[in-house]
């Protein structure tokens, strides 16, 4: 069954609709509410037309009843005296003056003239039935409570009922029944006159018609008010919706506009007060916020200074190392280190609060990511040397532009080649570069003893280091991966860390091909080769908070 | 030969103190300047080959102090700052300012950065070179524009004349951070986009559609197109 046609989703599709639109609601609501009230109305206005004139009818017809059988008793009376032998004729031409009295509709009127049940009958044709009666309707028609009635009557009254006349076609049509007594040559004949009253039905019916006509105009009026209402109502609190929205999306100046002294006039007064202080909470936030960043950059400025010339001092005291005794050099090469590291505590603290501050400023350019692993590569090739580390670029086909800041990446880069380089063991160290048309990847990948599955996940933390008694060369903040993934994350990029026990660890990082677009997936796998043995399939992968969910 | 001589305008007295103590032994002259008000006056009057200028100082901020230098005089500047966020960086070479160094920095740095400046790494055969309407007297350190005079600074010359002297050739940003200002690896490439800049507003009949010295999208630039 294909979608569309699923009644499940048709059902969801409705209640959604119902759930969200509140002018849907209110409009369903008076138009189902006006739809019963005036079919109610209308019923209520059917029955009372119809018995008023079907009891119309039934009174002209009883007393045209009454008429004919008066005119037909005196035919019987006169044929009497003239004495005509044949009790037949008299009957069949005494009923024709009935009929004729009693005529009144079209489709004329059905008869029967039957003698009272124990009647001493002079022929076997003593009775007479019209054509539409014969062959058992009578007794379909005239109902036995009514020949009842009439064969017990006594003062020459003439009874009716309501009935149904069978008709070729279709179901019976609505007839009215009357039932009274004559007498022909001292035998009590029963007279039963059948009126269709189709045509008094017609009229109902266009009654009906008409009422359904007016009522169906009324409830599409009642719609278009309730429409016109909840349009005035629902209306401007879409535009508050759509106000509050303008104002979430950081648009601090929208208002709503105040008409009237009404509740919607209150609502937009309170909601323009909400939104005014919103905005000085705001801007009074954005103000400490660039005290904080000014703040930072003045101790940046602060802080720089002195440490220039204490650096400065250093390196002057080092380069005259050979003049001092050995224990004074010891102490001027430590001065000399600390003061290094120092300044790269400085300096990715100050980036750390640069971050925090929200005071980045990316530099996009077109850059080839193979080149720039393999000049990041050659430039730390000096120290992964010292360590007897080698260092592997593998480059594989792809789109190797990519449009990122390549002083971040660069940075990225190489904190993930120094971590590699401390924690490699003097192995090989593995840098893979691949892309493809949406993503570029680089992954740093050494064969040392690994990330514990446990530290694994808090290598992004700020300040953590792996295993505290192992030694350091970089002497690194422990800001490093932290400072990585920001930068990761400000290109809306991921980086993630695979490691596996005894197997080395990778670090892989992948940013989007181009500024703004959305990653889906990574060109390379994590790790770069596929997991050739067991405890590979083992090993544990975190994500930075920048990476995929 | 004479030392050549360098004004260092930095108001922390320490930090001067120390950079005479470290140009001194590289063999310069080394006089300072402490207020940023008083730079110009202390220009006139030690006639420097150099100047290192700190961004932040009493009296006139160095931008500031740079861009009134720029106006009288092609010195090489070398700005000293402790910001290296875009912006600061960026409004002191487009004051004028050939280079800078971020502070921290070590003597190494520093007197390399001196010496690049102070030493033309350029050395072609020929006395004259054309590029498109212009003639590079490479002696005098000269660009006219036929018999008009064209003021540029050591620094644009050495850009301009890196660019004309291989005409085919399309010079990353890396290369010319490289040839022009003798950096390494370490590039910080809006020195170059900022000086380009500079330069195509001096020899560029339209700067906003470059003739002589063309963008190549992706790579950097060319002498012609």
């Amino acid at each position: 069954m294909p979608r569309w046609l699923d009644p499940r989703a048709w059902w969801r599709r409705v209640r959604r609709a119902w759930r969200s639109s509140l002018a849907l609601r209110m409009i369903s609501m008076t138009l189902i509410l006006s739809t019963i009230a005036a079919v109610g109305v209308g019923i209520a206005i059917d029955l009372s037309v119809r018995q008023s004139l079907l009891d119309a009818r039934r009174t002209q017809l009883v007393t045209l009843s009454q008429n004919a059988t008066i005119s037909g008793q005196r035919y019987f009376e006169v044929s009497a005296g003239q004495g005509d032998p044949d009790f037949e004729t008299v009957l069949n031409d005494g009923m024709r003056a009935i009929v004729n009295a009693a005529a009144t509709t079209l489709e004329g009127t059905s008869y029967a003239l039957l003698p009272a049940p124990g009647q001493n009958v002079p022929s076997e044709f003593a009775n007479v039935v019209s054509p539409a009666l014969q062959f058992g309707v009578l007794d379909a028609v005239v109902s036995e409570s009514l020949r009842e009635a009439v064969a017990a009557d006594e003062d020459g009254r003439v009874y009716s009922q309501s009935t149904g006349l069978p008709r070729s076609s279709g179901g019976p049509a609505p007839a009215i029944v009357t039932g009274s007594t004559v007498e022909i040559r001292g035998v009590r004949y029963e007279l039963y006159l059948v009126y269709d009253i189709s045509d008094t039905q017609q009229t109902l019916s266009t009654i009906q018609f008409a009422l359904a006509g007016a009522g169906l105009v009324l409830i599409v009026l009642i719609g278009v008010v309730a429409f016109l209402v909840v349009r005035l109502v629902v209306g401007p609190v879409e535009v508050a919706a759509a106000t509050s929205r303008r104002l979430a999306a950081g648009d601090l100046d929208v208002r709503l506009p105040v008409r009237g002294d009404d509740v919607l006039a209150t609502l937009a007064t309170s909601f323009n007060g909400m939104a005014e202080s919103l905005r000085g909470q705001i801007t009074r936030l954005a103000e400490l916020s660039s005290v904080q960043q000014r703040f930072v950059s003045d101790v940046s400025h602060e802080l720089r200074t002195p440490l220039t010339t204490i650096r400065l001092a250093g390196d002057v005291l080092r380069d005259r190392t050979e003049r001092f005794d050995p224990e004074t050099a010891r102490t001027v090469e430590l001065l000399h280190t600390q003061i290094l590291r120092f300044e790269g505590l400085l300096s990715d603290l100050l980036e750390m609060s640069r971050f925090d501050a929200g005071a980045v400023e990316m530099e996009y350019d077109r850059v080839n990511i193979a080149r720039l692993a393999e000049d990041t590569v050659s430039s730390m090739t000096t120290l992964a040397e010292q360590r007897g580390s080698e260092l592997v670029v593998i480059a594989q086909g792809g789109h190797f532009e990519a449009e990122i800041d390549a002083r971040r990446i660069r940075r990225i880069l190489t904190n993930l080649i120094g971590n590699a380089i401390d924690h490699g063991e003097g192995r090989e160290i593995e840098v893979w570069v691949d892309s493809d048309a949406h993503a570029a990847a680089i992954a740093v990948r050494d064969f040392g003893v690994g990330i514990a599955p446990g530290d694994l996940e808090r290598v992004f933390a700020r300040f953590w280091r792996a295993d505290p008694s192992r030694q350091r060369t970089t002497g690194g903040s422990g800001l490093g991966l932290a400072i990585s993934l920001e930068d990761a994350a400000l290109h809306g990029g991921w980086l993630e860390a695979w490691s596996a026990p005894g197997q080395g660890s990778c670090f892989r990082l992948t940013v989007p091909r181009l500024r703004g677009m959305r990653l889906a997936g990574s060109p390379l796998p994590l790790p770069p080769e596929a997991p050739a043995s067991d405890e590979a399939r083992d090993a544990v992968t975190a994500h930075g908070s920048g990476g995929p969910r | 030969m004479v030392n050549a001589r360098i004004l260092v305008v930095d108001d922390d007295p320490a930090l001067a103190e120390m950079i005479g103590i470290v140009l001194r032994a590289e063999a310069y002259d080394v006089a300072f300047c402490a207020d940023g008000a008083k730079a110009l006056d202390a220009f006139h009057a030690e006639r420097p080959d150099l100047i290192l200028l700190d961004v932040m100082l009493p009296g006139l901020d160095g931008v500031e102090v740079c861009s009134r230098l720029r106006a009288e005089s092609g010195i090489p500047i070398i700005m000293l700052t402790a910001k290296t966020d875009t912006i600061d960086v960026v409004a002191g070479l487009e004051a004028g300012a050939d280079d800078y160094i971020a502070k921290p920095f070590n003597t190494k740095e520093l007197v390399a950065r001196i010496r690049t400046r102070l030493r033309p790494v350029t050395r072609p055969s020929s006395d004259t070179v054309r590029i498109g309407d212009l003639e590079l007297d490479v002696i005098g350190h000269e660009v006219r524009r036929g018999a008009e005079r064209i003021n540029l600074t050591p620094l644009e010359f050495e850009l301009l004349l890196a660019l004309a002297l291989k005409p085919e050739q399309v010079f990353t940003r890396e290369m010319l951070l490289e040839q022009v200002w003798g950096y390494q690896y370490k590039a910080d490439t809006r020195l170059v986009n900022v000086h380009v800049q500079r330069l195509r507003a001096k020899i560029e009949e339209d700067p906003d559609n470059p003739k002589l010295v063309t963008t190549v999208r992706g790579v950097g630039y060319r002498a012609g197109s």
